[in-house]
């Protein structure tokens, strides 16, 4: 090999390496979480051990109709995913929908924690579950569209190998799943069904 | 459309209504349809179907019926009973002493033509080119004219149908004949038509630089959409005018005349049709004869025979327009 072939090998192996380098260096994640709206900042499913995912729909309904259908409509109850759900009881116990059902192999039971009118619901785990969860509903005046609904859910699995298939899985099928629950939930107010392209004909 | 047999518990209909059902299924009560933009209904599309849409488009579509699980898996109407979900909303009540054929096309492709025509922001007097003469084309054609249009300039490569629409109205062109171009240039003066609309859709044909590289990636599995008529119609367009595109566009089209586009100061509108928005209107104007929109039925087949009828309807392009099938 020639001089000159050195030359450009080592030039080319030195861009090369510069160039990984500085994607390596991009990659790192320099992001002020408060910077970026709700959860929309880039690599914001960790803060500390909990994984935090969320969905958002905006219905036309006030937040009392929407946390009357939340609490009292039983034709929501069994099509819910992932999000807790009070089905009528007085005493702030929440119970697991399917979803989590599924996952945990234990029932996760979670309690309303904090309840302001208008504006949010924040539930909590309890007991030794298999995971560690808080949640959120929150409401927004959303002008002429209705009320913005967001569901925020951070969980911190306890044993996840054994509790849940992966956290990355999990977290990936929570925010499916809280968007399916908010997308049922906005259906049910809005025009009291659900909707389905199922023939009917026991309908009549 | 037809008549109502049977009805659930909440509907407004009766047993005995004659009906005609628009494709686009609306829930009637979501903020879109509160804006008569039906075809952006929230609810009508299941939850489980959403999400293919939400991804290729951004946000999910609504419930159509025929149209794929894109918008909901919903089976199509072109059979002897069908399930109308929002009874109370979605279906135009028609009256008993006016002929099928002439109510029939309330359900789709008439308020198509109609919305393309109004999407045009046609002024009176306005040249207004469209590009394709089928169905949806020629009900665009008719409506131009309605909507006071002083000429429409008609493109097609098949003699028949750009015969309806000289019937119409229309001047005709034919692009196996003629640079389209050239020909719109020289047809107004050298200023082009104030409105384009494309009545085409993402399956043009043609033997263009552009026809045969979105037909090579369609084949490749690169590309979805042959976008032919639109890059023609953006290019064609005069300075500050109106684009409408009720052509159906699925996917990404490269080689977009975007520059033409931003540099002309052109106005872009599309979109499905808010069905339901217009056959009142449409109505009105079948109900006093204003419009008889049968003059487009070449052909009347019965349901059992209707893969004849859609075989037809592509190979001989010329003298199927439009079949109606009888259950
Ligand atoms: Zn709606």
């Amino acid at each position: 090999m020639t001089l000159a072939n050195w030359a450009r090998y080592g030039l080319a192996a030195t861009l090369a390496t510069a160039a990984g380098g500085m994607l390596i260096y991009r990659r790192q994640p320099r992001i002020n979480h408060d910077a970026a709206p709700a959860r929309s900042a880039r690599h914001r499913r960790r803060f500390g051990d909990y994984r935090v995912t969320g969905a958002a729909v905006t219905v036309r309904a006030t937040p009392q109709q929407i946390l009357a259908c939340w609490r009292n409509n039983a034709a929501l109850w069994p099509v819910l995913e992932f999000l807790p759900f009070p089905e009528g009881h007085q005493d702030d116990l929440l119970l697991p929908p399917s979803g989590l059902r599924d996952m945990a192999s234990r029932p996760l039971l979670t309690r309303i924690v904090t309840e302001r009118e208008d504006e949010l619901v924040a539930w909590r785990s309890e007991g030794e579950g298999h995971a560690d969860m808080h949640g959120r509903l929150r409401f927004r005046d959303n002008g002429d569209k209705g009320t913005a609904v967001e569901v925020i859910v951070a969980v911190r699995p306890h044993h996840f190998a054994s509790a849940w298939k992966t956290e990355a899985m999990m977290a990936e099928a929570l925010e499916l799943g809280l968007l399916r629950d908010l997308r049922r939930m906005k259906m049910l107010i809005e025009t009291g069904e659900i909707a389905t392209a199922r023939l009917r004909p026991d309908a009549v | 459309m037809g008549r109502i047999v049977a009805v659930g518990k909440e509907s407004t209909l009766e047993v005995g209504q004659r009906v005609v059902v628009p494709f686009t299924i609306f829930c009637g009560q979501c903020f879109h349809c509160s804006e008569q933009r039906y075809s952006n209904c929230d609810n009508s599309c299941p939850v489980e179907d959403q999400e293919v849409a939400e991804k290729a488009f951004g946000h999910p579509m609504a419930g159509m019926f025929g149209y794929s699980h894109l918008t909901g898996g919903y089976a199509g109407g072109q059979a002897e009973y069908v399930r109308i979900p929002y009874s109370d909303v979605v279906p135009l009540v028609v009256p008993e002493d006016i002929p099928d054929d002439r109510l029939l096309f309330l359900s789709d492709i008439l308020p198509t033509g109609w919305m393309a025509a109004l999407n045009a922001d046609i002024a009176p007097g306005d040249t207004i080119a469209v590009w394709g003469c089928g169905p949806v084309g020629l009900f665009t054609i008719l409506s131009a004219f309605q909507q006071k249009a002083g000429r429409v300039i008609a493109i097609d490569g098949v003699k028949g149908r750009l015969a309806m629409a000289e019937q119409l109205g229309a001047e005709p062109v034919n692009y196996h004949e003629t640079d389209i171009l050239d020909a719109l240039i020289q047809m107004t003066g050298g200023v082009g038509p104030d409105a384009v609309i494309d009545a085409v859709g993402k399956e043009a044909h043609g033997f263009s630089v552009d026809t045969i590289a979105d037909r090579v990636k369609q084949t490749v599995g690169l590309g979805q959409d042959r976008a032919h008529a639109l890059r023609q119609a953006i290019m064609a367009c005069r300075k500050g005018g109106r684009v409408s595109v009720p052509g159906v566009y699925g996917g990404k089209a490269d080689l977009f005349p975007l520059g033409a586009m931003m540099q002309k100061g052109l106005q872009l509108r599309t979109g499905q049709t808010h069905v339901r928005r217009f056959t009142g209107e449409l109505l009105d104007l079948i109900e006093r004869d204003v419009i008889d929109p049968s003059f487009l039925i070449s052909h009347r087949l019965p349901l059992d025979e209707a893969a004849t009828g859609y075989r037809n309807f592509r190979d001989h392009q010329d003298e199927w327009i439009k079949v109606v099938m009888h259950p």
